[in-house]
């Protein structure tokens, strides 16, 4: 596999450090209308387009009827384990 | 045309035979990158992108021995045996960095798309079946494109600069494969209701799914938008010198 080089100055690992992601999302599926959403995995990405085509791509074992996402930083713990 | 040895059109068969290179090469230089994207869901993406793209490769190349010009040549319609190579000069060599795949992503797998969404009413059925599934699975492709530009975009410095180098790269050669307003080939296939537009009418809705994506990240190409007659315009000269009617492609320099 190529890398890039930088003309710039800059190396390529400050490059990939800026497109580090930071946020996580979770991701919750169902099979079956009579089958409440349960987790099934997270994604990274700060893009909320990125993480859809990602939770897509990744979980695709099944044929899920219904996926969402949530970003993990909007969830609250009430007891914490 | 129908003869009892196949389908004799010209036009179409030389059409089909640049969408399944074009489809075999993208699916190719993605491959490279299953394993060298920046995050490992990227690279997931890349994987079932690259599988993607192989498949519909693998459902469009049987179609050319259906016709007379693909039965004159056999070895043509097999892409294990195929030599001649009909897709973008720009896929003749490796990606040289992530950049080159979100581009190509982005923007020649979008435009073949552009094409496919032609055909979902098109009055040759077998073009018409694969279209609608490749319309539908390439939305997720166009998702993942977006995002990734989106994303190089904003990163700034060095990172915007190889992506708007990537983009550069392709660009024009993206914008000719429709053909200059009159290619023969898409003018007879858009005559005889296989596709439901004519070159510049592609490249218009080519340029109406882009752009927006492109203009809200200040990046600016040559085009602009014709506001009364709603239409996206070139605004300058395509490099048709280069241009090989017969490959659909650019000449090597």
């Amino acid at each position: 596999m190529k890398q890039t080089t930088v003309k710039t100055g800059e190396t390529t690992v400050a490059r990939r450090e800026a497109l580090n992601e930071t946020k996580v999302w979770q991701v919750f599926a169902r099979r079956k209308y009579e089958e409440p959403l349960h987790e099934i995995g997270n994604v990274m990405a700060d893009d909320v387009e990125l993480a859809k085509a990602y939770a897509r791509s990744i979980y695709d074992e099944f044929s899920w009827i219904e996926m969402v996402l949530v970003p993990r930083e909007s969830i609250v713990t009430v007891i914490a384990s | 045309m129908t003869t009892h040895t196949g389908i004799d059109n010209e036009a179409l068969f030389a059409l089909l035979s640049s969408l399944a290179d074009n489809k075999q090469a993208v699916g190719r230089r993605y491959a490279y990158w299953c394993n060298g994207a920046p995050a490992l869901e990227a690279a997931v993406a890349a994987a079932a992108m690259t599988q993607d793209e192989l498949g519909h490769a693998r459902t469009l190349y049987p179609l050319l021995e259906d016709f007379v010009q693909g039965q004159a040549d056999l070895v043509q319609v097999e892409p294990m045996t195929r030599t001649l190579h009909y897709h973008l000069s720009a896929l003749d060599s490796d990606f040289v960095g992530w950049s080159d795949f979100v581009a190509t992503n982005f923007l020649l797998d979008t435009a073949l798309t552009v094409f496919f969404a032609a055909a979902q009413n098109s009055t040759y059925e077998p073009l018409r079946q694969r279209a609608r599934k490749v319309v539908q699975e390439e939305h997720i492709h166009f998702v993942h494109g977006a995002g990734w530009v989106r994303r190089l975009a904003s990163a700034g410095g060095a990172v915007r600069k190889a992506l708007l180098d990537s983009l550069q790269k392709i660009w024009d050669e993206t914008l000719c494969w429709f053909g200059p307003t009159d290619d023969l080939s898409m003018q007879r296939l858009y005559q005889e209701g296989i596709i439901d537009a004519t070159p510049d009418e592609l490249r218009s809705r080519y340029l109406y799914k882009i752009m927006p994506v492109l203009g809200s990240l200040e990046i600016v190409f040559p085009v602009s938008f014709n506001a009364p007659m709603k239409t996206w315009e070139v605004t300058q000269p395509l490099a048709w010198t280069r241009w090989e009617s017969v490959g659909r492609r650019w000449s090597q320099k």
